[in-house]
């Protein structure tokens, strides 16, 4: 569906992408991770034929990608990454002026757009200047209008960046109920739990590399240990550390202690061990190992600073 | 062209919200121009044109012709200079051409002794003007022939009556214009289908107030008609500085709103809406023609309805010769738009063009003559002058409103004009092409 082949781009100093080469498949949900910085919106912008590559293809429904080539453009659907809207026309407008560069016939375009507007919950508010709008409401309005002509690949560039948790959920539930549908979704973000929460498949960008491709559990088990475990400290627990240092690393975390589990140590075991020196199960808390702990272990610094 | 139409109307729809950008194309320049009219058209010396002017005839009508110059708005007459000792000297036939030659003044009028005698057929003046400076003295021509007829035509009629043929042909002074005639008879012939009118009305009615020497108006006019074959300049002006003051601002805010208006591409850069567009099936060309269209088409509304306003204002006539205005608008229109873009196209940043329009814009205005006269600059300065949109736009506006002069005579107006836009379009169009607006 998506092909990018040793795709470079640079911005005079800058090394924006080093040969990247990627393929995305026809109905994934396909997430691009990197912190800021690392190449994911100009991987985009290269996707959308926005800025033409130094050098590599990329192709789209077989259509090779080229800027002020229009054919790929229709099967394709842009989010940016800021909210490109006209802030002192309502929401309808907007959907209206940009549905309208597709050709869709007018009854075409109304019913997509009240669908849409009805589906992120705005269709109220629609006559509205989207000025007057809060964040997030921004954000849906930011991510229908790359809708409206029914594209066969949906690229969202951090489409839900500076919402709230709930907005983020109801934004997650309609991006997977698209992809149900049969969209191809290509997601870049930095934030590991949204990853992890939609994608199929992930490829993690750090300065223009692509440093992992896998899925999100193919890419857990890269990491050298499987979960974490906190143990609360108290009389109890202090007493019996080096029970716990048996089975790992033990991290003096001031208010608690971090056990990082030797590979042959088995949580069951541990948890019997807990038993038998009378220490409440209560005080401790398991975590699953997370994709940014994958990057910290990649790259050697954190997603997010 | 279905997708630039789309875009802009979407420009358009954008600035039909825009209460700032509206009140800036439309509101703001007319009460200025209303504001700058009434200070500087109506009272006040400042836009008065300096006129020499030497009397030596003793006649009735020189006399009348003197004091109506001398209380007309337009010009201040100036009779006298101070010598080196300070003494306050009248000027005669000879050091009134020392001082239009020195530049004192762009033009002077001397009423000869035999200015109109009993026998004379015609009224004589001298009329000495600068080349250099022809559009002014194109003006005081216009003005001066309006005044003479509106305020003393009794000197017509008398010389009308005393029938003589020719009363044009003899050009006494060395620098007599001609043209002074032309413009006269000019008059006459406008007038007489008016005064037709009005001994018809005469004859019907067997009055003769209204027409006086009925007979002898008809002999004359007869031989008025002969006249015809003169190829006339000057038009009536009803009100000329009003009309430059109009012609000079409007190219100034037109220059501004269109500067604003090509900005209005970084503002899109800027918020993402560009790379969203060209994200849809648009491309980059598609959004230049679509700005281009866009901010011509507005230049032309702003012009008209400036114009519009300075009509309702100042009575300007612009209706009279209302297509030529309308080539000239759409050309000064495409030349600015050119302006615009081209800032656009090379500035990195909205503040960027922002200030370097401002600074190209006050200065092209101040050289081109949206405030003063081009005529009144220093000769430095009128040499540069004729290197501003500004200039060549006042100047076709004049040369249409004033002198009424026909699609053949603005040609060169219009073809500099756009000339300026073709060339200034292209080079815009590979600098955006090299430049930021379409990069990341
Ligand atoms: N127009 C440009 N000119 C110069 N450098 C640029 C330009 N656009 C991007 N870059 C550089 O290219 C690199 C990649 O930028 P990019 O915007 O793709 O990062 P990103 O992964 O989208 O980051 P973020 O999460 O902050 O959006 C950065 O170092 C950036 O500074
Ligand atoms: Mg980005």
């Amino acid at each position: 569906m998506i092909q990018l082949k040793n795709v470079n781009k640079s911005f005079s100093t800058v090394k924006a992408l080093d040969d990247v080469s990627l393929e995305i498949n026809g109905g994934e949900f396909f997430g691009l991770l990197g912190p800021n910085g690392a190449g994911k919106s100009t991987t985009m912008s290269i996707l959308i034929g926005y800025l033409a590559a130094d050098s590599g293809n990329i192709f789209i429904n077989g259509e090779e990608v080229k800027t002020d080539e229009l054919n790929f453009r229709k099967e394709i659907g842009f989010v940016p990454q800021s909210i490109a809207l006209y802030d002192e026309l309502s929401a309808e407008e907007n959907l209206k002026i940009f549905g309208s560069l597709y050709g869709l016939p007018k009854p075409e375009l109304e019913e997509a757009m009240n669908s849409y507007l009805n589906a992120v919950g705005l269709y109220d508010r629609r006559k509205e200047e989207v000025r007057n709008y809060s964040g997030g409401m921004k954000r849906r309005l930011n991510l229908i209008t790359a809708l409206l002509h029914k594209p066969k690949v949906l690229l969202c560039d951090e489409p839900t960046v500076g919402v709230d948790p709930q907005s983020r959920n109801a934004i997650f539930d309609f991006l997977e109920k698209l992809n149900a549908d049969g969209l191809t979704i290509v997601y870049t973000t930095h934030y590991m739990e949204e990853a992890e929460r939609l994608c199929n498949r992930v490829a993690i960008i750090d300065s223009g590399k692509i440093i992992a491709l896998a899925t999100p559990d193919e890419l857990l088990q890269m990491l050298p240990t499987s979960e974490h475990i906190y143990i609360t400290k108290n009389d109890a627990t202090v007493s019996n550390v080096n029970v716990f240092k048996s089975y790992g690393e033990i991290i003096d975390n001031n208010d608690r202690y971090e056990l990082r589990l030797n590979k042959e140590s088995k949580l069951s075991s541990f948890f019997g061990a807990l038993e038998n020196a009378n220490v409440n199960v209560q005080n401790v808390t398991i975590q699953k190992p997370t994709l940014e702990e994958l990057f910290l272990n990649l790259t050697g610094k954190r997603l997010r600073d | 062209m279905k997708t630039i139409l789309q875009l802009v109307k979407k420009d358009y729809k954008l600035f039909l919200k825009d209460k700032v950008a509206l009140s800036l194309t439309f509101i703001i320049p007319m009460v200025l121009i209303a504001l700058f009219g009434a200070v500087f058209g109506g009272a006040g010396d400042f836009e008065k044109l300096s006129l020499g002017f030497v009397n030596q005839s003793s006649s009735k009508v020189a006399k009348t012709i003197e004091t109506t110059l001398d209380t007309t708005k337009t010009f201040r007459l100036i009779k006298s200079y101070k010598n080196e000792k300070g003494e306050t000297v009248l000027y005669d036939s000879n050091t009134i051409k020392t001082a239009v030659m020195s530049g004192k003044f762009s033009a002077a009028i001397v009423l000869p002794e035999d200015a109109f005698t009993d026998t004379s057929s015609s009224l004589k003046m001298k009329f000495y003007y600068d080349p250099k400076n022809d559009m002014e003295s194109q003006v005081i021509q216009g003005v001066l022939q309006q005044t003479i007829m509106q305020s003393i035509p009794e000197v017509f009629t008398q010389s009308m009556q005393k029938k003589s043929e020719s009363f044009l042909g003899k050009d006494t002074g060395k620098m007599f214009n001609s043209e002074m005639n032309k413009t006269i008879s000019k008059y006459f012939k406008v007038d007489t289908s008016e005064i037709y009118g009005n001994m018809n009305k005469g004859t019907t009615k067997k009055s003769t107030d209204t027409t006086k020497s009925k007979k002898g108006g008809f002999n004359m006019f007869d031989n008025m008609l002969n006249l015809e074959k003169y190829q006339l300049v000057g038009k009536q002006v009803t009100n000329p500085m009003a009309t430059r003051s109009v012609g000079g601002w409007a190219m100034m805010f037109l220059l501004f709103s269109l500067a604003g208006a090509s900005r209005s591409l970084f503002e899109e850069k800027q918020s993402g809406v560009m790379i969203r567009l060209l994200s849809s099936p648009v491309t980059r060309t598609q959004i230049l023609w679509s700005k281009y269209i866009y901010n011509m088409t507005v230049g032309i509304i702003q012009l008209v309805v400036l114009f519009l306003g300075g009509m309702f204002l100042f009575k300007i006539d612009i209706f009279s010769n209302f297509l030529n205005l309308m080539l000239l608008i759409t050309a000064s229109s495409i030349a600015c738009t050119a302006f615009g873009m081209f800032l656009a196209s090379f500035t990195k940043t909205s503040a960027q063009a922002n200030g370097l329009g401002t600074l190209l814009i006050l200065t092209m205005s101040a050289v081109g003559g949206s405030w003063f006269p081009v005529s009144m600059m220093p000769e430095t300065i009128q040499f540069f002058s004729k290197f501003t949109i500004t200039y060549w736009s006042i100047e076709g506006f004049l040369a249409v409103l004033w002198r009424g002069s026909g699609f053949m005579e603005i040609l060169p107006f219009l073809g500099i004009l756009l000339g300026i836009g073709i060339v200034v379009n292209i080079v815009s169009y590979f600098n955006f092409k090299r430049g930021n607006i379409f990069r990341n």
